[in-house]
């Protein structure tokens, strides 16, 4: 429990209203986006300034007491859980867009600012940040620059790394710190601004950040190429960019998902297929119509039974509706759904896939796959109950087949979701010794004191 | 073991929620205050909590559920198809079997009241028009609430001259004389009786000349809106057979308010106890159609056969969606497609239409600060338009939409989309 005296000194900085303890409000802030991952804090804060952060960082570091940045507390990695309890350090009420520069193809946010607000605002200049993990009704900026989030558009834009020119963070300390800055190319010094990014709030605070944006493309068009085995969609995939379209999406349904979207919302998917991959091209006019005749050939030539491109807007909806509603259509129906969020090369998802299924018929469990194929990020969905122990316990075991089978394949654990709390027992067995180790070194020096998110990617 | 009835009826809909935080963007309230326990997720998490028995019943609890305006957009938006609506009322109707009913409603009472110097002069006057109300004053809980709101600075209509149902007779023929197409129960409701009669002589005028007998019992009584939705169930179930019993023998029952025809359809969604209420409710459902529905959906009259009074001619409306019409009874078009069509009127959508003004019946007595800031939003979206009149379908909103206007000193007049049409 935190001193009765240090809260109040919380409340002269941030105002009375801004520090919650009653037990409510403590277990409001006790979980995430996962499942099983539950820990309450002594208090939460919701700072107003970074001048307010730094006072609050030099009060804790001071006493030893875990702060966990949080922002909309829509991450699946227990990340911002607070592991060891202390402040919740929550930065939903620093949301203003602060500039957006269409000069310079630049916005400038503060941490709170929930992604499809920035989306809509930027939508009206024309202008849109890449990076859309799933969350993004909720998520804030802070949250996807510290988890370095990612999304279906990565195939052809990236992760959120390549969206950061510049960021203020605020150190354990208290000390205020600027990296990076507001052009596009910067080559001076070591780059420490990406250390921050995907640091998971175990470093430091973002404070603000400078994002790179982009025009939004004048023409998209959607297809949807259907499978009879899902291997043949995984060799589809890297047979489209091999032959020299980068779509936008790549995205893949198996049976199962398609299925449990049809049961929620039917909207006539094939229900037969063993799998479907939905394209999305977006570019100018001209290039998109040629992208999706390529596409629709190449997809037919090596296996697709069926594939249909979107008439117009309201049929394309209607296809990345099914893509998103299959998140909630996976987490629906088991009490504990064990997401993965492995990523391997592109050229072994069809191998990747085929052993998933193996892993599951091994361990008798119900397993699914969705993900984004494009960029060999696939996020294969094992169903259990942690309360039946036996299935639970088989269900550890083809999850850690999968890490494995990853790994082994040449990919690794985490693609965008980070590893927090849900990763950390393969984080040491599938990273380089000489990077755990200057890794912990860099914790080291930054927060000698271990008050940043403690308990979080290292055990 | 504490017994968890309510609890344990809204426990499969709780259980949907994986709490993954979309909610956040949709709920009004949340995007004003931006802490977790103002949203779904957070509420739904507590809710579970008390099931497991890990969470009593606290002071705090009941602000936490309390703050809901129960606009649905939530629900309405969330992937996993969490009936966050149904988990709030059965966690209210919960703390009003454990705690009593003044539990939930006192405790944000004592709220207002230690905030607000006014509440001196609203409390007065509150009384002071209590006294003169009809005599069957247990039977209209919810117009106390309405009358506790004035004293905080709103521009709360002047109650009517002459209420409604002093005015209106028991049977209505069809004016042609001829023999009538269809019997049909015309629901009152509060806001119509008692502040805005001239809408209800309204919808019977209209609909008796299209050859419909119109029937008002007397015996009919408040739809429970604002009874059941704050957890007194027992005197919700009261009401609704009281209702069902006034309505017997009717091909429909109409009303001009979108709360009541939504409330009147939800009984079976929230008060049976038992087999035989829930068939009987979910009858009684079947029977209700809202103003906006009824005239197209049933009387199936083309929109484009409705006549613009002259008064409107020239104007230009924009139409606010009540949450009890969009989200509760799925009612969108219907409206639209008569303002659309009517002749000498320009129609123009506003950006947030679905978004609920803010009033969320007795929230906004008790969180009228929040209210003030939500409706704010709302009527950006209507100076967004360059409309003159704004058209919609509920008088909760209608005051609401005409206290926030008001006081946003703008110039756009509120209307029932019954005023609008011979």
């Amino acid at each position: 429990m935190l001193k009765e005296s240090l809260v109040s000194e919380f409340q002269k900085i941030v105002g009375k209203e801004n520090v919650l303890t009653t037990p409510e409000a403590l277990k409001a802030y006790s979980y995430d986006g996962t499942t099983s991952w539950i820990h309450e804090p002594d208090c939460v804060v919701f700072p107003k300034t970074t001048q307010e952060i730094s006072e609050i960082m030099k009060i804790a570091n001071a006493e030893k007491i875990p702060v966990t940045p949080r922002g909309g507390g829509t991450n699946v990695s227990g990340g911002s859980v607070p592991w060891l309890g202390g402040v919740v350090l929550c930065t939903t009420k620093m949301n203003t867009i602060l500039k957006i520069d269409k000069e310079n193809l630049t916005a400038t946010v503060e941490p709170g600012v929930v992604l499809q607000d920035l989306t809509l605002k930027l939508a009206k200049e024309g202008l849109f940040f890449p990076p859309d993990p799933q969350s993004f009704l909720g998520a804030t900026l802070g949250g996807i620059i510290a988890e370095n989030a990612g999304g279906p558009a990565c195939v052809k834009y990236g992760v959120t790394k390549q969206y950061i020119l510049g960021l203020e963070v605020v150190f354990p300390d208290g000390r205020i710190a600027n990296f990076g800055g507001r052009t596009l190319k910067n080559v001076v010094g070591y780059d420490l601004l990406h250390i921050f990014v995907s640091s998971e709030g175990t470093l430091g605070v973002i404070t603000k950040a400078e994002l790179k944006l982009n025009p939004i493309p004048p023409a998209k068009k959607t297809i949807m190429a259907v499978y009879a085995e899902i291997a043949m969609a995984g060799e589809s995939v890297f047979r489209v960019l091999e032959n020299g379209v980068i779509p936008g999406k790549i995205e893949l349904l198996d049976n199962w998902v398609i299925n449990r979207i049809e049961e929620m919302m039917p909207m006539g998917l094939p229900k037969d297929a063993d799998a479907v991959l939905l394209f999305e091209c977006d570019g100018i006019p001209e290039a998109v119509e040629k992208e999706t005749e390529k596409i629709v050939e190449i997809t037919k030539k090596y296996g697709a039974t069926d594939v249909r491109v979107a008439k117009d807007v309201d049929e394309a909806n209607k296809y990345w509706m099914a893509r998103k509603a299959g998140f909630a259509a996976v987490f629906g129906k088991a009490p504990t759904v064990m997401a993965e969020d492995v990523t391997v090369p592109r050229g072994k998802i069809p191998e990747f896939i085929k052993r998933c299924r193996d892993l599951s018929k091994k361990y008798d469990v119900e397993m699914c796959i969705l993900g984004h194929a494009g960029d060999g990020n696939l996020h294969p969905a094992i169903l259990s109950d942690i309360k039946n122990k036996d299935l639970y316990e088989r269900a550890l075991k083809a999850m850690d087949g999968i890490i494995e089978g990853a790994v082994e394949f040449g990919g690794v654990l985490s693609g965008e979701h980070g590893i927090g709390l849900e990763k950390q027992k393969f984080f040491r067995r599938t990273m380089d010794p000489v990077a755990v180790d200057l890794m912990m070194k860099i914790k080291a020096l930054l927060d000698p004191n271990n008050i940043m998110n403690p308990g979080k990617i290292w055990d | 073991m504490k017994d968890l009835k309510e609890l344990k009826k809204i426990e499969k809909f709780a259980d949907q929620c994986m709490k993954c935080g979309f909610c956040s963007f949709f709920c009004p309230v949340y995007q004003e205050e931006k802490v977790e326990t103002a949203v779904a997720r957070g509420k739904n998490y507590l809710i579970k909590l008390a099931l497991k028995g890990e969470q009593e019943f606290t002071e705090e609890m009941a602000d936490i559920i309390g703050k809901c305006l129960l606009c649905k957009r939530c629900a309405a938006n969330c992937p996993s198809k969490t009936q966050i609506d149904r988990v709030v009322v059965g966690a209210r109707a919960q703390m009003v079997k454990d705690k009593g009913l003044g539990f939930i409603k006192d405790f944000a009472f004592r709220k207002v009241m230690s905030n607000r110097k006014a509440f001196g002069r609203y409390v007065k006057l509150a009384k002071a028009f209590q006294w003169m109300l009809p005599k069957t004053e247990g039977n209209i809980r919810h117009l106390p609430d309405f009358l506790k709101a004035l004293g905080q600075g709103r521009h709360i209509p002047n109650l009517a001259k002459t209420f409604l149902r002093d005015m209106v007779k028991p049977v209505y023929k069809p004016v042609n004389g001829e023999k009538p197409k269809m019997r049909v129960g015309f629901f009152m409701g509060c806001a119509t009786d008692f502040v805005y009669p001239e809408l209800g002589l309204k919808l019977i005028d209209f609909l008796t000349k299209r050859g419909i007998e119109v029937v008002v019992p007397e015996s009919q009584n408040c739809c429970g809106a604002a009874i059941y939705f704050s957890g007194d169930f027992e005197t919700g179930r009261m009401l609704a057979e009281e209702n069902i019993k006034a309505f017997e023998g009717v091909d429909y029952v109409v009303t001009a308010c979108g709360t009541c025809s939504s409330t009147l359809k939800d009984y079976q969604k929230y008060l049976p106890d038992n087999e035989d209420q829930q068939k009987r409710y979910e009858a009684f459902e079947k029977k209700i159609k809202d103003s906006t529905e009824f005239v197209i959906d049933v009387m199936k009259i083309p929109p484009e056969d409705f006549k613009l009074r002259k008064e409107f001619e020239g104007k230009t409306a924009t139409w606010h969606d009540p949450c009890h019409l969009i989200r509760y009874q799925n009612i969108k078009e219907q409206p639209r497609a008569i303002l659309k069509a009517l002749k000498g009127l320009k129609y123009v959508e506003m950006p947030n239409a679905d978004m609920c003004c803010g009033m969320g019946g007795s929230f906004s007595v008790y969180h009228y600060d929040l209210t003030k800031k939500i409706a704010d939003k709302k009527m950006d979206g209507i100076k967004a338009t360059g409309a003159d009149i704004v058209v919609t379908a509920c008088p909760g909103c209608m005051i609401n939409l005409i206290d926030n206007a008001l006081r946003n000193k703008m110039t756009q007049k509120v209307y029932h989309f019954l005023e609008l049409v011979e």
